[in-house]
């Protein structure tokens, strides 16, 4: 047993007795001496304050929306980010040879990236084998010979490092396809300079920003026809990739526009944004794709993905992409065992930071080296195939599987390279309130910045607690740390003030009109459908669940015939068929409370609460970087309330009515938050578009359920009592007329009064305002087919004849011509919502190959 | 001899779709026997965009996108090809090169044979199992030239699998096609292919036309030829002989060439991405006609 040195007494608490102080925080002096102050700051916070803030800090994350999705995982989608309190330190004699040797490293990349795709010097002058290009998967054919303006093809490059136990720094991989990372990095950097800011006293920590303006620099370089205000997105696979979190983060920190592939066409041999107001041209595409699916037409032709024709495009030099099509060729450890020759071919020097030893396995010596020594080694793969993994650490691997693995390589030996396994050092990490040694694997960043890189001067560390495994990813787990970059000079480090609002204040040439990509218009008139949907069978079903247990303490004489009003109305009304639409009804109407659980709860039920919830829920993260951060703690705090109701083991009818009550409390909040703090002008006009022609779909549909039947008169009363307590409107309506319920007067206040915000009147003439509001596809004065609906729907209302309406038929025993008017109203309300999506929603359309 | 080739292609969609992007590797290279007199290529309706390009492998390239509705489409490619009567060399002079030392030397460093050596590591359509490398093996046994390998793998195929429309589509995998020994010549192209490549030897996928003859006495009908593919190995110092597996033949004047690559992904003559959701029927005719 070793105790911590006595200089860390102060920190007593933190070491578990197996590991000495030297061992976790290295012999290194320079940084030592950074820990020290570090550790000092660390310390001064205590225990119990150093807990709180790391709940503090995981709850920062969590409402700001940072996840990282697992695949393949049951609780794998929208995984919290995890954070530890506890930085990756990097001193500044290190950080030199980093940054040079990145620098260094990217602008070879560039010119390897040039060469193969243009003249294939290193292959026709036998530098490089040439089955390394040819045989690695992203070796475009498609892109060889087209131009990009800009010094540099390569306009983002990221390698994951690791210090070796001796204190060298070693490169393990290279990235160049999209490299992902840069915006959780900025994030973790945001959420350790707002939780412990008392931390950075003392240090003198480099900031982060320059690298972003640097890369917005970049952008703007490479945009096609010199043009200086080009406009810019962000191509995303989607809301289910893992790194979406990061997609729409860059997005909102950049201010470019983040898409799809079906958000851009191609046409004229130009990109072009489909927009709500029409078609916007397109000049760089920051691409979060692998190469292989940005174009159905040219590459993999079953790719959803893509933009059909991308490659046109590019080869007219109508659209630049960052990184271009093709890059993911260099993303190759078979260039590792030739780069020194590379660099010395090109620059005529050494690489500042070495290559780990490498082979390839396509000569024959070296195969058989590889063979003869494959239990000492880790291979690799040239490419990554999709879902395995690249790196095999074969030091690890039993008998039969170095055999098997031995019979892969000597199938296609030019596919592997085998590298020497380096021991790495450890760094500080806390773990369970404990300081503990960790893997550390650290990713930095390098943008084309002139004739040379801009290394980002700091970067994401992944760590594992994983003592023999050096394979850190996040889709294995583990945590994250802040980098560090510790510099002794004053000049540019972290003013955390100023790092946290880099993003907004930057001055941007960048072309921004305010345009709405046709699929966030899609999403946010969604989001305003589900959010009333809900809103509206929660209430609907919390009056149907109050009436059913007043009526069991009340001994109503109608009781029987009014619970089977109420239960069956709420099936149809929800549409949760058969429920209590069945011939043995008065069985289920005894005991409703499972039936009623399963509406509320059962989530893989259509027309459950829980499923519209799940509806709104995906709608809003497909538009994640609309809401606020305050929104947003409505959002999650809806969520784990919900979660935690449906998942009690025990859900007493009183658990029940409070679980509802506060997704309605919740959800109101969300409709009032989007109301008073954001104004985005077309996408707000279409979220309350949506949320008014759910609004009078259900007030149609629950008068069509409750009302239509003619009852004895007390269960008539009572059935519209609810309707009115349902849609907050009894208080109103006792106010207002001051006497019994009466159908007329029910009537009344529910269709025609322009003065209730609950009435359909009401809902109707602002959805006519709304729709007006509508960018015009026509440039005369006739009016488009949603208005023309929105017109009709507001006239026929006020031309409804309320009296008319109140008659019974005495022959079928419904009021038939409420039924017919009501049935008519909601005809025309479904158009309104089928020709707005015909209308705006162009990206909707699906795409195929045509088969030959 | 002078041939004119009319390939007319035609789709059908159940609705009318607005926008069309397409490549057609249609138009005919030049070869050391064939020379490309002539090409026009009509599509109705009219294109919004025509890009003309080479590529990777030299094929021409002609790309077009339609950005109205329409609810079908029609390319027409007529060609005017001379072909000219092999003036090479004897086939003595390369028969006796064993298929083993051509192997060592492709295998060489340099850049001596660069252009071969793409071709000899296998793609997804030229994926050999077991089975296909042992078919291969038989043919191409010790000592034996690398000509009379090729040529004895020819006639293999040829004689063990059935020429057979419709049995196969281009994602049947080789695998099924070598244990039901049925397919066409795309199929066939594609198994030689992979046998070569098993062996690590390059070939290449020929993709092209063959003038059919009509029975004596009978006048030839239009239309009833076909788009035709084969395959094409590498000999140091001789270049590149193509091979016809589903005809039996060393290809001549009746074979006209339109590209070539990996496989038949390298040069699919028509492809294309349309935006629509309904069905379309697809309608082709190939006519391969002598001019006097």
């Amino acid at each position: 047993m070793i105790s911590p040195a006595a200089q860390y007494d102060f920190l007593k608490g933190y070491f578990t007795p197996e590991y000495s102080a030297e061992y976790i925080f290295g012999e290194n002096t320079a940084l030592r001496q950074y820990w020290d102050s570090f550790l000092q700051s660390f310390a001064q916070l205590g225990e119990e304050e150093i807990l709180s803030r790391s709940q503090d800090m995981s709850r920062f994350l969590k409402e700001n929306g940072v996840t990282y999705h697992i695949y393949g995982h049951p609780s794998g989608l929208n995984r919290t980010w995890n954070l530890d309190i506890i930085p990756f330190l990097i001193d500044e004699k290190d950080w030199n040879i980093i940054e040079s040797g990145l620098s260094q490293r990217a602008i070879l990349f560039d010119l390897i990236l040039k060469d193969i795709y243009g003249e294939q010097k290193l292959i026709k002058e036998g530098i490089l084998p040439m089955e390394i290009v040819y045989c690695h998967r992203g070796f475009l054919r498609e892109c060889v010979g087209i131009q990009q303006p800009g010094t540099h093809n390569l306009v983002i490059y990221s390698a994951d490092m690791a210090k070796s136990k001796d204190g060298s720094i070693w490169v393990l991989n290279d990235r160049t396809q999209a490299p992902s990372g840069s915006g959780y990095a900025l994030e973790n950097r945001m959420a350790m300079a707002r939780i412990v800011p008392e931390l950075f006293n003392g240090l003198k920590v480099k900031r982060l920003s320059p690298y972003y303006n640097a890369m917005r620099n970049a952008l703007i370089n490479i945009a096609p026809h010199n043009n200086p205000q080009p406009r810019i997105v962000i191509l995303t696979p989607g809301s289910n990739n893992e790194t979406y979190f990061e997609h729409s983060f860059l997005s909102s920190y950049l201010g470019f526009t983040l898409v799809q592939g079906d958000d851009l066409m191609v046409k004229d041999n130009f990109v072009w944004l489909k927009t709500l107001g029409g078609l916007e041209k397109v000049d760089v595409i920051v691409r979060r794709v692998d190469d292989v699916y940005c174009d159905p037409l040219e590459l993999k032709e079953d790719s959803q993905l893509g933009i059909p024709g991308l490659l046109q495009v590019a080869r007219c030099g109508n659209v630049s992409i960052a990184n271009p099509l093709g890059s993911s060729v260099i993303e190759n450890p078979g260039l590792l065992p030739f780069l020194p020759a590379i660099a010395e071919y090109f620059l005529g020097e050494p690489l500042i930071l070495p290559t780990i030893a490498s082979w390839w396995c396509g000569q024959e010596k070296e195969l058989q080296y590889v063979l003869d020594h494959l239990s000492t080694l880790v291979i690799k793969r040239i490419y990554r195939e999709s879902f395995t993994r690249t790196s095999i650490d074969a030091t690890l691997l039993d008998a039969k599987n170095l055999a098997e693995l031995k019979e892969r390589i000597k199938t296609q030996p030019h596919l592997y390279v085998a590298q020497e396994k380096v021991d790495f050092a450890v760094t500080p990490s806390l773990v369970n309130g404990k300081i503990e040694p960790c893997h550390a694997l650290f990713r930095s960043f390098a943008v084309s910045n002139q004739d040379g890189y801009k290394v980002m001067a700091g970067g994401l560390t992944r760590t594992t607690l994983d003592k023999e495994n050096m394979v850190i990813s996040n889709q294995l787990g583990g945590f994250s740390k802040d980098t560090w970059v510790l510099s002794g000079e004053d000049s540019n480090t972290v003013n955390i003030k100023k790092e946290q609002e880099q993003g907004s204040t930057v001055a941007s040439p960048v072309y921004q009109s305010n345009v709405l990509p046709s699929r966030n218009a899609e999403n946010l008139y969604w989001v305003g459908r589900y959010a009333e949907r809900v809103l509206g069978n929660a209430r609907f079903q919390r009056t149907v669940m109050q009436y059913v247990e007043e009526a069991n303490r009340a001994f109503m004489d109608n009781d029987m015939a009014l619970k089977q009003c109420l239960l069956s109305s709420l099936t149809r009304y929800t549409h949760t068929y058969p429920g209590f639409t069945t011939d043995d009804i008065e069985k289920k109407v005894q005991e409703p409370w499972e039936e009623l659980g399963s509406i509320l709860f059962d989530s893989s039920r259509t027309g459950s609460l829980g499923y519209n919830l799940d509806s709104f829920i995906r709608s809003v993260h497909s538009v994640r970087d609309y809401w606020s951060t305050d929104t947003w703690r409505v959002l999650r705090e809806m969520e784990d309330a919900w979660q935690l109701a449906s998942s009690a083991k025990h859900k007493g009818h009183y658990k029940m009515l409070s679980a509802v009550d506060a997704i309605i409390t919740s959800m109101m909040a969300f409709i009032s938050l989007n109301r008073e703090s954001i104004s985005r002008d077309q996408g707000w006009t279409l979220l309350d578009t949506g949320r008014k022609i759910e609004q009078s779909l259900l007030l149609i549909s629950m008068l069509q359920t409750t009302l239509i039947s003619k009852q004895e008169d007390m269960v008539e009363y009572i059935l519209q009592e609810a309707v009115l307590k349902s849609n907050e409107s009894l208080v109103n309506y006792r106010f207002k007329y001051r006497a019994h319920l009466q159908l007329s007067l029910v009537l009344d206040l529910m269709l025609l009064d322009p003065n209730n915000p609950r009435s359909l009147m009401y809902q109707l003439e602002r959805l006519k305002a709304y729709v007006s509001g509508l960018p015009k596809m026509h440039s005369d004065h006739s009016l488009a087919e949603h208005e023309r609906l929105a017109l009709e729907a507001l006239t026929t209302l006020r031309l409804a004849n309320k009296d008319e309406l109140c008659k019974a038929d005495t022959a079928t025993n419904r009021y038939e011509e409420l039924e017919i008017f009501l049935g008519k109203m909601y005809k025309i309300l479904f158009s309104i919502s089928d020709v707005v999506s015909k209308t705006y929603f162009k990206h909707a359309q699906a795409q195929r190959q045509l088969f030959r | 001899m002078e041939y004119q080739i009319t390939h007319i292609t035609e789709y059908e969609y159940e609705q009318p779709i607005g926008l069309c992007h397409n490549t057609a590797r249609l138009a005919l290279r030049d070869t050391t026997d064939q020379q490309c007199k002539r090409t026009t290529v009509q599509v109705s309706p009219q294109p919004d965009q025509i890009n003309e390009y080479l590529d990777f492998f030299g094929n021409k390239v002609i790309y077009f996108a339609i950005q109205r509705e329409h609810k079908n489409l029609k390319v027409t490619v007529q060609s005017i090809v001379e072909k000219k009567p092999i003036s090479g060399i004897p086939l003595n002079l390369y028969t006796d090169i064993p298929w083993t030392d051509v192997r060592l030397q492709l295998h060489e460093k340099g850049a001596a044979h660069l252009e071969a050596r793409q071709y000899i590591h296998h793609t997804d359509f030229t994926r050999p199992d077991e089975e296909i490398h042992r078919y291969a093996l038989q043919s191409f046994t010790a000592g034996r030239s690398m000509y009379d390998a090729t040529k004895d793998l020819m006639q293999r195929i040829f004689y063990d699998f059935d020429f057979t429309q419709g049995f196969t589509t281009v994602s049947t995998p080789l695998t099924e096609v070598m244990k039901t020994r049925k397919g066409v010549c795309q199929d066939f192209a594609h198994l030689a292919i992979a046998c070569i490549r098993s062996m690590g030897l390059p070939a290449r996928y020929v993709s092209g036309y063959i003038e059919t003859i009509p029975p004596k006495g009978q006048e030839k009908l239009f239309g009833v030829d076909a788009s035709h593919a084969w395959f094409s190995v590498y000999i140091p110092n001789t270049g590149w002989i193509d091979f016809d597996p589903t005809n039996n033949i060393i290809p001549g004047a009746q074979h006209i060439t339109i590209g070539w690559g990996r496989d038949y992904a390298d040069v699919t003559p028509l492809k294309g991405v349309i935006l629509a959701s309904g069905k379309h029927a697809l309608q082709v005719s190939v006519d391969v006609r002598r001019l006097g």
